[in-house]
């Protein structure tokens, strides 16, 4: 009944974290999902905590966010997700879109 | 997120609740009260395995309208379909009350310039009103919210911006009406019990939910606006919006009251009055009240653009 | 050899016509109209037990009143009967078998009915002749499925019986020519009898009796996607679909599936599209239900025409408007005709383009679930390579010429391929996957003792499929092992796709067998919704200039 917390640790071969200290993309909508950016000294590595009603996805969350990791070659970065039925394609596009927005120049 | 300058021009009903508390003041005024880092979530929703946000689905903060603090409350109808539960309805009256405070504070540290720095409260509902989930304390927190805005009386104006997907159903429907202003865009929609509940409990031919213009035409800023529920009438943008809530903030207080539906004795009679008139003329359809105003064709009124319809449109005269 | 001539009466079916027909002189009124409250009696007189009826039932229009009037008529009069009809939809089509007045069902699409016929299936109220597509039992009208009684629906009728089909004509003509010329009885409902019809769509000494419905036929706005609905995920899709294949091969002559991914993409042409400078180039000639979502890539100057399987509900006026693009009468309006469109969709086309909801590693795809036999309407005829076609173009024949089979069953003869493309998302709503080991049409065919699979697409038609992670270039592969590899190579975290080897997925990569967002050069950061060239229902309204009308459960204003 209660929510799913998830939480994976990975290596990185970069430590480029991202230039703000924190940052926040996204809202907890059916089959959507929020990512929340930290900057953090984790010796290059990433974390990740994901909280999510569904039940049976732990290998796939581990998977979709080393695919992530793997693809931007990001360290160094807390990522915490509330997610809500996300479907996989969802999970990445929104962790690329938050990335990019961690990365932007800062808003006028 | 958008930049401030693209919001601006940003359809307001497709808006998330962030974008719109940072457009709705300006540019690069907003500052946010527990933001997602701060990571109050509604410690209910966990137990019960229901997912959880951040910011509980409401951002809540202050920016400036000119010379004038806005408190803004800006509800998000994806998480949960916007309802009401403890922790964003206690970050609710929470910013009610912060307002409250600061206008004590100016008063007393700027005497003579309280009607230039006056703040507001400016809250854009997207709710079906209290969280099921967390019932006793999302009805606690529509009673806090309406003790709030007696609070506000006479003291710090209180708008209700309405035009977003879910529009403002449930008890909020009610929060909404009490405010002093109100400011909607063509989609913006305000009722009590949501349409789908009407025909579950009535029946397809009382009131068919599946007939979205007729949804519409019931609940929609067209008829608010035409009845006198609605003051302003607004283009979809957050630009739009913003400049409108600008104005309102510039108002003196004895303004702001005449925009008033209810809190005090003409009031009450005066809608009574339209209680009578709705009795006597057994309307079928909105439309009929639109024709009863003065509309001579108020089946074309659903079609026109916001700034034909403003043009034409011919309104209940308040006493 | 001495041939033996047989003697027989050659007219029994039109005397047994003219004696049915003359039974029911008592029912009509000025030749052949009959009143509604007389419609029962009338299907009682004129149908026998064992006969083959049709109701017309299209995907949009429902000979409504006459399938409520069917199934009130006397059991004991009438039973036994032979469905022969291309859409189940209304309840009415299952309670002629619950009731006993039908036994025996040819049929096309089931749609909302699919779950009773499975159900009626199991206790042998039904007894399944088998599920066609469109033109396969269009073309068994004509061949052992000729109908002997055809209830059907126009919209207006004259005192001679002449019919005005208007707009959303669908099926009718096939149904009539192959009922009226074995002789058959054809009765229609009308929503009008006037006195001159706007033009004449199946005349009158085609049809025996027509009766004015108490209310208007019921009509299925089927083919209408709120822009709104559309998900970020579907305009990436798009997005892949146009530059990965579209722009790829040229993609003129097309046909759209019905779901929210070809929405997009028909949303994304007057933006995304006219960036990548693809306007003339793809989309210009269309076999397509007129889909709002077209609008603005018409009003942008994308299409040269589009010819309709049937109407939808709202789009009258605009496509009335446009006649220089839709296939227009006389009178102004459009004339939709589900056969011709068909024929087009199977061998004018140089490409199909849908979704589906599950894929198994053999490519085969199907929208078939346990419990609901469905069937898939025109699907398969547009989702299949048409063996008959003798006419080449230039996406026909670049993907013919990438196809690695063709030395080995074609030799040196020039051949070309028609594109079918499926498009899926790894995991659907509520993480439904969307590849599995095996489809749900295997465990659907035991239940209802169906003997063959209903697969919509077949493995060996395929040759792209488009995912998230990336699209299969499926011709190319030069054997099932890499074909089954490709496309696990694209299905993500499913089952499927978790047995993906990563260098074979890496090699495929090399050889352009599978190439992804990256490889295509879309910033996939870029594909939002802020794409869409109408964002909603309204939007579309715009850009129609005020022209298309959308139903009431539509409008949100």
């Amino acid at each position: 009944m209660a929510l799913q917390v998830l939480e994976f640790n990975f290596k990185s071969a970069a430590t480029q974290s991202i230039p703000k200290e924190w940052s926040h993309t996204g809202v907890t909508g059916s089959g959507d999902l929020e990512v929340l950016l930290e900057k953090k000294d984790l010796g290059g590595g990433v974390k990740a905590k994901v909280v999510t009603p569904v039940k049976g996805f732990d290998a796939v969350w581990e998977k979709m966010i080393q695919k992530f990791v793997t693809d931007t070659g990001v360290g160094n970065l807390s990522i915490e997700i509330n997610d809500d039925n996300a479907t996989p394609i969802v999970v990445y596009m929104r962790l690329r879109q938050a990335l990019a927005e961690a990365t932007a120049k800062e808003a006028e | 997120m958008k930049k401030w300058s693209e919001l601006k021009d940003s359809s307001f009903f497709d808006a998330s609740a962030r974008e719109r508390a940072v457009g709705l003041v300006d540019k690069g005024t907003f500052t946010e009260f527990l933001h997602p880092l701060d990571r109050y979530c509604s410690p209910h929703l966990v137990v019960l395995g229901q997912a959880v946000e951040f910011d509980d689905g409401m951002v809540c903060g202050v920016g400036l309208l000119g010379r004038h603090p806005a408190f803004i409350i800006s509800m998000e109808g994806r998480f949960i379909g916007g309802a009401i539960g403890e922790v964003n309805g206690a970050k609710m009256v929470g910013a009610i009350r912060l307002a409250l405070t600061a206008a004590k504070e100016i008063k007393a540290k700027y005497p003579g310039e309280y009607e230039a720095k006056r703040p507001l409260v400016v809250i854009s509902f997207e709710t079906g009103g209290v969280r099921l989930h967390e019932s006793n304390a999302g009805l606690l927190a529509h009673a806090e919210v309406m003790d709030a805005f007696q609070d506000c009386r006479h003291i710090v104006p209180v708008v209700s911006v309405v035009g977003s997907k879910v529009g403002c159903f449930g008890g909020m429907g009610f929060v909404a009406a009490a405010a002093d202003v109100i400011v909607m865009n063509e989609q913006g929609r305000i009722g009590l019990t949501g349409p789908e509940v009407i025909e579950q409990e009535m029946g397809k031919e009382e009131f068919d939910a599946s007939n979205k213009a007729l949804v519409y035409r019931t609940t929609g800023a067209k008829h608010k606006y035409i009845i006198q529920d609605c003051n302003y009438l607004v283009e979809d943008t957050i630009g739009d919006f913003h400049k409108v809530l600008g104005e309102i903030a510039g108002k003196s207080m004895e303004e702001i009251e005449k925009m008033r539906r209810i809190g005090s004795i003409d009031l009450v009679r005066e809608q009574q009055e339209l209680v009578k008139l709705v009795g006597d003329m057994q309307p079928k359809d909105s439309m009929d009240v639109w024709k009863h105003f003065g509309n001579e064709n108020p089946a074309a009124l659903p079609e026109l653009s916001t700034a034909e319809f403003l043009k034409t449109v011919k309104r209940r005269a308040r006493s | 050899m001495e041939f033996k001539g047989i003697t027989r009466e050659w007219d029994t079916l039109k005397k047994d016509t003219k004696a049915r027909v003359g039974a029911a002189s008592a029912y009509t009124k000025n030749g052949k109209i009959v009143d509604a409250e007389n419609t029962v009696a009338l299907l009682e007189t004129v149908i026998k037990p064992f006969d083959k009826v049709n109701i017309e039932g299209n995907n949009q229009k429902q000979a409504d009143f006459l399938a409520k009037c069917l199934c009130e008529v006397d059991v004991k009069k009438i039973h036994d009967l032979h469905m022969v009809q291309s859409v189940l939809t209304l309840p009415e089509h299952l309670d002629v078998f619950e009731k006993g007045i039908a036994k025996k069902l040819d049929m096309s699409f089931s749609g909302p009915q699919a779950g009773r016929i499975a159900e009626f299936l199991k206790e042998g109220k039904l007894e399944l002749g088998a599920i066609h597509t469109y033109l396969e039992l269009y073309g068994r009208y004509f061949v052992d499925l000729t109908p002997r009684v055809a209830l059907i629906v126009a919209t207006m009728a004259d005192a001679a019986g002449n019919l005005f089909t208007g707009f959303s004509t669908e099926d009718t003509p096939a149904i009539v020519e192959a009922t009226k010329f074995r002789q058959g009885i054809v009765i229609a409902q009308v929503n009008e009898i006037v006195e001159k019809l706007p033009r004449v769509d199946i005349p009158g000494d085609w049809v025996d009796f027509v009766v004015q419905s108490p209310k208007p036929f019921y009509i299925e706005p089927l083919f209408t996607r709120d822009p709104a609905l559309i998900t970020d995920a579907q305009v990436l899709k798009g997005m892949m679909a146009i530059k990965g294949i579209y722009a790829e091969y040229g993609i003129k002559r097309l046909n759209h599936g019905i779901g929210f991914d070809t929405a997009a993409i028909e949303l994304l042409l007057p933006t995304y599209g006219e960036q990548l400078g693809l306007k003339g180039k793809i989309c210009t000639n269309f076999i397509l239900n007129p889909h709002p979502s077209l609008i603005p890539a018409i009003e942008c100057g994308w299409v040269e025409s589009v010819h309709c399987f049937g109407g939808e509900l709202g789009m009258e006026n605009y496509v009335a408007a446009r006649s220089d693009i839709f296939f227009v009468g006389p009178d102004g309006s459009m004339r939709s005709n589900r056969a011709f469109s068909q024929t087009g969709g199977h061998y004018a086309v140089d490409m199909f383009i849908g979704g589906t909801l599950q894929i198994d590693p053999y490519g085969n795809s199907s929208t078939a679930t346990a419990n609901r036999v469905a069937g898939f309407g025109g699907a398969p005829n547009m989702g299949c390579d048409p063996k008959g076609r003798r006419h080449s173009t230039e996406a026909w024949l670049k993907c013919g010429a990438e196809y690695s089979k063709a030395p080995e069953l074609w030799g040196t003869v020039h051949r070309g391929k028609r594109l079918v493309v499926q498009i899926a998302e790894t995991f659907r709503e509520k993480l439904a996957p969307g590849f599995v080991e095996e489809l749900d049409a295997f465990a659907l065919a035991k239940n209802a003792k169906l003997p063959i699979e209903p697969v919509m697409i077949y493995g060996d038609d395929l040759t792209h499929v488009i995912t998230e992670d990336g699209i299969a270039y499926l011709h190319k592969c030069e054997n099932m092992e890499e074909r089954t590899a490709a496309i696990r190579g694209i299905a993500g975290f499913t089952e499927v796709g978790l047995k993906a080897d990563p260098k074979t997925t890496a090699k495929l990569k090399e050889r352009g067998v599978i190439r992804t967002t990256d490889d295509l050069g879309i910033d996939i950061t870029k594909a939002t919704r802020s794409m869409l060239a109408a964002k909603n229902v309204h939007d579309l309204v715009v850009w129609s200039k005020g022209l298309y009308n959308p139903p009431a459960r539509f409008r949100n204003w």
